[in-house]
């Protein structure tokens, strides 16, 4: 009995269209056959003659069982009955039957399976150009780091292709003194010298400096210095950057990145007032002024100063579009040590920027744009310029210390391979 | 509770809905004389008649058709495909008509129309008998699409799908139908859509899945807890439509490395969306990328030891777990 589909388990003879002893040809019904879905002739599988019907017209033969036997030249017809080792097992009720090839479905699945071969190396596809010196590590690894204050740069990574993973950072002592003399150059700190956190009391001349600019300009006692630089080689250094990386920083990417630098060098900048006392920040987190349409908020690039400019550019880019969104968290716009605000894209020439307390002070920057100036030899040339704006604490901060602060700020502006060495 | 096979647990839901309301019939190729392919059916046409338990003709969108009409007009007919794969004749009726009438009706016409049958691969039935159409389904809006792994969620779940007022693709695992599970009595009892579950707990990897491979997710977490001391916290999907994720972004946040499990093919399945709702949920948190385990991307083979090469077994589960816990060595 063939197996004319996957749920047939058995058949029936409807009728014997060759007797015992018919000749038979290949290929010439032999009988017909009923299945649960549909009727068939049985085709003869080669030549030869008929013997006996091992099933009647009218009986259900299971798949597989005997019909009958096509005998070659000389060959006696033996009784097949011996052999029928499936049909035992098969002859139940059709109902038992289903029941048993459904049954059989769950016992065909395999568990286990074959064992394939692995010896093909695998794991995440390279990119088709990547930066050598990119730090890979995972979400996780990262988020540790921050939050245990572990800096990746010293972490050596476990994971695929030097990924550092969880674990990684785990093991990691927190950072130290020293771990910042290994910084990788992107994200390195240029020579800037280290910060700490200083708490400092105030001084009595320092009290009443305070009270008194207060009580003329309000609780902040704002003054303004403003600086013109010369950006021309910034401009070229960030279009050859574009072009290196691909990524699309901005200018003021860079000027974030100054920014951090400088005030390493001027730890005084990088505080806020209190009552009775001013805090020195250990630490550099530069908020960034962007217009959304409720208004002006300042998401933080934190430890700006240990970022390259592309991965600035990258975090700069994401928490303005969450802040469009209003999809920041309070602690991605809080705790900044420092402003920046910048309306060169709409052309703004200079301006000055009010305060984001606790700072002390906000640098506001304006269009980078080729204006003519005078060089050395007293020629009237065309270089990009750019004016900035510090608005500064006059409680914290002095005249001159701003204006230090402005000149160190010159240097990594105007000198933009600082900023990425 | 009472022990029942995955096939009973459905075979109850359906006559204990059809004892509540009169309103629930039964349409299908062999389901009334030949008492189901897989035999679902068995004894239902004697106990509800001709009318309740209705054999048609081998023509799917026809069933399907009638079947969208008959709920636009009030009945719960559950249409039975001899295979999951059939309904892919009907799936003009289904995508077009059974998920849209709601819509183009402006919300004054329900379809409450079942689609249920058996898919999956394991028992050498082919390339055209073998496909699990989760995804397939999973990616139109307006109905529901539910897969599920326990005898005690077949009954629940399509309990839930009668009773409804949409439009559902019940997809049973043909493999499970044997399986035995422990399932309430309570004629009220029903598991809602859109509630995954933690089906097994653990601190090491998120392993999510559904139908068939969850019971094989689970094989798996028994076995290298046993072996490994590997911790594998295994989510039950339920449902793919309603998706719920929250239990897995939990679990992510605890674990850190997820693996999602699926049968069928790789691009564009199920694991594709679930591991991408993953990453845009939990990115913070991952510790590796989510590792995908899937069935070959073939068509699937007839022959025993190519099918077996093709579908997705212990070994390919607990590879991914090693890899996304960076234990492959």
């Amino acid at each position: 009995m063939p197996k004319a589909g996957d749920a047939m388990t058995e058949g029936k003879v409807v009728k014997w269209y060759k007797q015992p002893g018919d000749a038979v040809k290949k290929g010439e019904p032999v009988a017909e056959i009923e299945t649960d879905k549909v009727n068939l002739d049985l085709e003869a599988e080669t030549d030869g003659t008929l013997g006996a019907h091992a099933a009647k017209e009218g009986d259900m033969v299971p798949v597989g069982g005997v019909l009958a036997r096509i005998l070659a030249e000389g060959e006696k017809d033996e009784a097949p009955a011996t052999k029928e080792e499936e049909p035992q097992r098969r002859a139940t009720d059709k109902k038992e039957s289903v029941k048993h090839t459904t049954g059989e479905y769950h016992e065909a699945i395999e568990q286990r399976g074959p064992r394939r071969d692995r010896s093909a190396p695998e794991g995440d596809a390279q990119p088709a150009k990547e930066s050598t010196d990119r730090l890979r590590s995972s979400p996780l690894a990262r988020r540790m780091a921050r939050d245990l204050g572990v800096s990746l740069e010293s972490v050596q990574g476990s994971g695929p292709r030097g990924r550092i993973v969880a674990a990684d950072v785990k093991n990691a002592k927190p950072a130290t003194e020293g771990r910042r003399d290994a910084a990788r150059p992107a994200g390195g700190d240029a020579g800037a010298p280290q910060l700490e956190t200083k708490i400092i009391p105030l001084s009595a001349m320092r009290r009443t400096i305070a009270k008194r600019l207060a009580e003329s300009t309000g609780p902040i006692p704002h003054f303004y210095l403003t600086a013109d630089y010369d950006v021309t080689n910034l401009v070229s250094v960030r279009q050859q950057m574009i072009e290196i990386t691909g990524v699309k920083v901005s200018l003021n990417d860079f000027i974030i990145r100054g920014i951090a630098l400088a005030l390493r060098h001027h730890p005084a900048v990088n505080a806020s007032w209190g009552d009775d006392a001013i805090t020195q920040h250990g630490e550099v987190h530069v908020g960034v002024a962007v217009a959304t349409a409720d208004g002006l908020i300042t998401p933080v690039i934190r430890n700006a100063d240990q970022k390259s400019v592309a991965d600035i550019a990258t975090e700069v880019r994401a928490l303005a579009d969450k802040a469009k969104n209003r999809r920041l968290k309070p602690d991605e716009y809080q705790g900044s040590t420092f402003t920046i605000s910048n309306l060169g894209a709409w052309g703004i020439e200079d301006f000055t920027a009010i305060i984001n307390p606790p700072n002390a002070a906000i640098l506001a920057v304006g269009a980078a744009e080729p204006r003519p100036v005078v060089d050395a030899n007293r020629q009237i040339i065309v270089r990009d310029r750019m004016k900035v704006t510090l608005s500064c604490d006059h409680r914290i901060v002095d005249g001159a210390l701003g204006a230090d602060f402005l000149k160190t700020l010159r240097q990594y502006v105007e000198q933009p391979l600082r900023l990425v060495v | 509770m009472t022990e029942k096979s995955y096939r009973d647990a459905i075979r109850d839901a359906m006559m204990e809905e059809m004892d509540r309301d009169p309103n629930v019939l039964i349409m299908g190729e062999d389901i009334g004389v030949y008492e189901g392919t897989f035999r679902i059916t068995a004894g239902m046409l004697k106990k509800y008649g001709p009318k309740r338990i209705i054999d048609t003709p081998i023509a799917e969108a026809g069933m399907v058709g009638t079947a969208v009409g008959m709920a636009m007009l009030g009945l719960r007919p559950i249409v039975e495909m001899m295979t999951i794969n059939f309904s892919i004749v009907a799936a003009d009726q289904i995508v077009n008509h059974a998920a849209k009438v709601r819509y183009f009706s402006g919300g004054q016409v329900d379809v409450p129309v079942i689609v249920r049958g058996p898919q999956g691969a394991g028992v050498q039935l082919s390339a055209q008998h073998s496909q699990s159409l989760e995804s397939f389904y999973g990616h139109f809006p307006g109905m529901h699409v539910v897969a599920p792994a326990t005898p005690a969620d077949a009954k629940g779940l399509l309990k839930t799908a009668i009773r409804g007022k949409d439009p559902v693709l019940f997809l049973e695992s043909a493999a499970l139908y044997g399986m035995k599970g422990e399932v309430p009595d309570d004629p009220e009892f029903t598991v809602p859509f859109g509630k995954s579950r933690v089906a097994r707990e653990g601190k090491d990897v998120t392993v999510v899945s559904y139908s068939r491979m969850l019971q094989l997710s689970l094989a798996v977490a028994d076995k290298l807890s046993k072996e490994e001391g590997i911790e594998c916290e295994v989510i039950d999907l339920r449902s793919l439509r309603p998706l719920d994720m929250d239990p897995v972004f939990a679990s992510v946040s605890k674990t850190h490395r997820a693996v999602v499990v699926q049968e069928q093919w790789k691009p564009y399945g199920a694991a594709a969306e679930i591991s991408a709702s993953i990453m845009e949920a939990m990115f913070d948190e991952l510790d590796a990328p989510v590792a995908r385990v899937t069935g070959e991307d073939v068509p699937m083979p007839y022959a025993r030891n190519l099918e077996l090469l093709a579908t997705p077994h212990e070994p390919e589960i607990i590879h991914a777990v090693k890899k996304v816990m960076y234990a492959n060595g």
